[in-house]
């Protein structure tokens, strides 16, 4: 039974001119096997823009006048992605009990922490790690920002908001909802204010290094499951930017499932108890 | 390991890394690399050593490390780099494989395997049917596996009636592998063997027949857990490799083995929810098949795995109406690829009962549930839906949903639905209002849109123009000349349009000024509109634009000077020289019925971007002739990008038939 009857499929030809197009201005990579998933996402954009096909939305994007806002929309489109509280608790873990703790005797001078949320979406891994230094009860006092950024401009204007339902909260504990999140509906809750004093949003195009106000050096950067948009060349710039964005000794966090193998030798491997963290030579400019 | 023995391999790692492959004395270094204590530096010395001048030395230092024995570390890290080799590699293995020791051979098997190289076929066929130690054979079957070829396939196929059951066992996978399965009598009887019988069944997935289904229908009923998992593996495979008019038969074999079989849901729920995405893909085709509302969120979340959405939206498409309930109910709690497209299989089920529940699923938050719901409420056919659609159109993300949906319900209610509309404008809507308010109510709402065109916001009045062209052609005209003096750069465009749409060549001074705008936004749309009215006047200013360095500017010259039937040879020639590959496209296919265009795509089979070979070989496909032949074949030869292949492999085959 062929479901979705009435809208237009997406030649070979047209997926390969719209993910050139995409890979081009950002660097991210729709893989062979999300054909479907591209035409899915974009197909609510040929219906608002009255296009026939996915050759004319190409064209469109690449000539209209109102080019740039569009690409700007086919990227949040084919961006978004699965978000949420509480992700990857065996990171966490050894971010909490061991790095944090250094962070605290590194930066006692100062009193100035400055944790990036790369990619991060509608905001849940940015107030997340916010929680966990709420938690911590080490940085109270302190001037602390987690700073998360995300290509998405929509995505940022739900972070900001802090609003979440049920799915954003499925794998964070009870104590936590009951401690950092307040009900404002029936399935809703908000991200206290507290929490959310942490933390600001911002744009970023991490193909594109001047694209965001990532002015300060960062201790600890989160770019959790973010590169697997990309290919090797592209996931080396990113690499290559946060290496100069990290302080020296500053930690970089990525997704369980990703590595640094044949990416980059920047980095040192740090065995935690917990977990295996990549960080940024001591002696690294 | 303490601190110090950490930082100690860090830096052998860095210095491995950083070892400069072709300096002197780096290829030994790399091989003592091989023999360190830890994974991570063996790791990075076989990397480096892939990349060491002189393969042929390095292959067999290589070669001599596997003879190691009680080196286990670097015989891995060894075999590990022989893999990387290439060609390279494969003589000197395929040499290792008649070595005494049959530890060595094994070795040579398994690296062959992972070069997966068609040279190793011969000689890997020959290790696994004459070798007289039976790990080797083992080895060099699974290495078929990879490296497949005709021979292999046949060799595997017999060797499926060696006595050894290991060896069969091997074979079978690797026909597996290969996508080649035996007859399917052959699989009957392997399946009847305990030991063989999971690899057969994933075999008998290869054979997308109802027969072959059948015996898979007989493995869900198995008591063994393994068996049943190993028939839906089965059936995800032959639902991936059946023709539509083929899946009909196969689910309603399903379904009729399921039926008999109670407790069915439990386990295909717990498929469902394996980390095994075969598994998952076979226990798609079984709940497609069981219908069981209750495991379509389970069905939902499986979209996860973005391979398997098309199977999960088809899975859920065949639940009946009461898994619609059964994915609201859940919809705030799925991941979001799962609210994804439970959210288009939803509206696809929705009806007048399910407005309460689409209403409340508007407060929800999420900017996607919401949308949900709206198309929701669209496809209900309920004036209740009205109401609080009409409260969206006001919400600048929604109101283009909304108003969809709202002219979805005016088929049934185009008072009730024009009234809201109405409304909302009075209020200052977004344009897309103003758009579905005159499709809805008519030419009775001409005067609004006409006092909108007046007095309204910059997009309402430019959305105005063009609305009351689409309806009223001649004051559409009329008021588009007024709008071509608006002060905003949108309304002027949009004027241009209505010119280009309803106008005649008439229009041509009017397209003049406009070609000539300070916003490109109207220029622009004056070069669409150009071709479209047929302004021939401006056909010189046209041509110059053809090699205007913007592609936006240069690609519609190109296309209204064809549409004028005024693109000259000598214009065509510069537009295919233009540097953005869409101009050089639009030009092929204005061309493409002159000589000299034919002429130009025989020329343009060589361009350095794939869509415009592609594009080239299309075009000598449909006007070319027999003379073409020769240069197209050529350029078949040397063609290595897949979509532009399968064009040329048409155009010659078509210019072969002239």
């Amino acid at each position: 039974m062929p479901f979705d009857t009435g809208k237009p499929e997406m030649t070979a030809e047209e997926f390969r001119l719209l993910r050139d197009f995409v890979y081009g201005h950002c660097g991210i990579l729709v893989r062979d096997d999300m054909k479907f998933v591209m035409q899915r996402r974009l197909w609510p954009r040929l219906e608002a823009l009255g296009l026939a096909d996915f050759s004319a939305y190409y064209r469109y994007l690449r000539f209209d006048a109102q080019r740039r806002a569009e690409l700007e929309t086919a990227i949040e489109a084919l961006t978004t992605h699965e978000t949420y509280f509480f992700r990857e608790p065996r990171q966490l873990k050894a971010f909490s009990e061991e790095v944090l703790p250094q962070l605290e005797r590194r930066n006692a001078r100062t009193k100035r922490l400055r944790i990036w949320s790369a990619g991060c979406s509608s905001g849940e891994e940015a107030y997340t790690v916010a929680m966990l230094l709420k938690d911590s009860g080490r940085f109270e006092g302190w001037d602390v920002e987690v700073h998360g950024t995300d290509i998405s401009r929509r995505v940022l204007v739900a972070a900001r908001a802090g609003e979440y339902g049920p799915s954003a909260l499925r794998a964070t504990p009870p104590d936590k909802i009951a401690r950092y999140f307040i009900h404002v509906g029936p399935n809703r809750v908000r991200v206290r204010d507290d929490v959310r004093a942490w933390v600001t949003f911002g744009h970023h195009n991490l193909q594109e290094p001047d694209s965001g106000q990532i002015g300060s050096r960062m201790d600890v950067v989160f770019c959790r499951n973010v590169m697997i948009y990309f290919d090797t060349p592209a996931r080396q710039r990113v690499l290559r930017l946060i290496y100069d964005k990290l302080v020296p000794g500053g930690y970089l966090l990525l997704g369980h499932s990703e590595n640094l193998i044949n990416l980059s030798a920047d980095f040192e491997l740090v065995h935690l108890r917990s977990d295996l963290v990549y960080r940024k030579p001591e002696g690294g400019l | 390991m303490s601190e110090e023995g950490r930082n100690a391999e860090e830096a052998r790692y860095r210095a491995l890394l950083e070892l400069d492959p072709s300096s002197a004395g780096a290829r030994e270094t790399l091989v003592a690399g091989l023999h360190d204590e830890s994974w991570r530096v063996r790791r990075a010395a076989a990397e480096g050593l892939t990349r060491v001048p002189e393969r042929e030395v390095v292959v067999e230092r290589l070669i001599s490390v596997l003879g190691e024995r009680d080196e286990t570390g670097a015989r891995n890290a060894a075999a590990e780099s022989l893999a990387g080799m290439g060609l390279a590699a494969v003589e000197p293995l395929v040499r290792l494989l008649g070595h005494a020791d049959p530890d060595q051979r094994k070795f040579a098997a398994d690296i062959l395997g992972q070069l997966k190289l068609a040279e190793a076929e011969e000689a890997l066929v020959k290790a696994m049917l004459e070798d007289v130690d039976l790990n080797v054979r083992v080895a060099a079957a699974e290495a078929l596996g990879h490296v497949g070829g005709k021979v292999a396939a046949r060799a595997l196929e017999r060797t499926l009636h060696d006595p050894e059951p290991l060896l069969q066992l091997s074979a079978l996978e690797s026909l597996a592998l290969l996508r080649h399965p035996p007859p399917l009598p052959e699989l009957v009887r392997l399946l009847g063997n305990p030991m063989l019988k999971r690899s057969a069944y994933r075999v008998l997935g290869l054979i997308p027949q109802v027969a072959a289904t059948e015996l898979v229908c007989r493995g869900l009923g198995a008591e063994s857990r393994s068996t049943r998992e190993a028939a839906l593996v089965a059936l995800g495979t032959q639902a991936g490799l059946s023709e539509p008019s083929q899946r009909t038969e196969m689910d309603a074999a399903v379904r009729l083995a399921l039926k008999r079989l109670p407790e069915a849901v439990g386990w295909v729920a717990s498929a469902l929810e394996s980390d095994d995405l075969e598994l998952r893909a076979g226990a798609l085709v079984a709940a497609a098949a069981l219908r069981e509302p209750q495991l379509a969120p389970l069905v939902a979340e499986v979209a996860q795995e973005e391979r398997l959405v098309p199977e999960v939206m088809r899975t859920l498409a065949h639940f009946g109406p009461e898994t619609g309930r059964e994915l609201l109910a859940s919809m705030d709690r799925l991941s979001f690829p799962a609210r994804e497209v439970a959210g288009l299989v939803l509206v696809e089920m929705v009806d007048a009962t399910y407005v309460p529940e689409l209403v409340q699923m508007l407060d929800w938050g999420e900017l996607d549930l919401k949308a949900v719901a709206v198309q929701g409420l669209g496809r209900t056919r309920s004036l209740e839906a009205v109401e609080p659609l009409a409260q969206l159109l006001d919400h600048p993300e929604l109101a283009g949903p909304a108003v969809r949906a709202l002219v979805t319900l005016a088929g049934s209610f185009p008072k009730q639905v024009a009234q809201a509309l109405e409304s909302a404008l009075e209020r200052g809507a977004e344009p897309v209002v103003l758009s579905a308010l005159v499709r809805v109510g008519g030419t009775a709402m001409l005067p609004l849109v006409r006092r909108t065109a007046r007095e309204g916001s910059v997009a309402l009045r430019a959305t105005a123009v063009e609305v009351l062209a689409a309806v009223e052609p001649s004051g559409g005209l009329e008021l588009a000349r007024v709008a071509l003096e608006d002060e905003s750069s949108r309304v002027r465009a949009a004027a241009v349009r209505v010119l280009g749409q309803v106008g005649d060549a008439r229009m041509s001074g009017l397209l003049k000024r406009a070609l000539a705008d300070e916003a490109l936004e109207v220029r622009l749309a004056a070069l669409e509109a150009v071709g479209e009215c047929g302004a021939v006047e401006q056909v010189a200013e046209l041509e110059s634009l053809v090699r205007h360095e913007d592609g936006a500017i240069a690609f519609r010259a190109v296309r209204s000077l064809a549409r004028l039937g005024s693109l000259r040879d000598e214009v065509l020639r510069s537009a295919v020289s233009h540097g953005d590959h869409e101009v050089v496209k639009a030009a092929l296919l204005a061309g493409a019925a002159s000589a000299e265009g034919v002429s130009l795509a025989v020329g343009l089979l060589g361009h350095a971007n794939w869509d415009v070979r592609a594009a080239a070989a299309r075009i000598l496909g449909a006007s070319g002739g027999r003379e073409c032949l020769p240069a197209t074949r050529a350029a078949l030869a040397a063609e290595t990008d897949a979509l532009a292949r399968r064009a040329l492999v048409d155009a010659v085959e078509r210019l072969s038939g002239r």
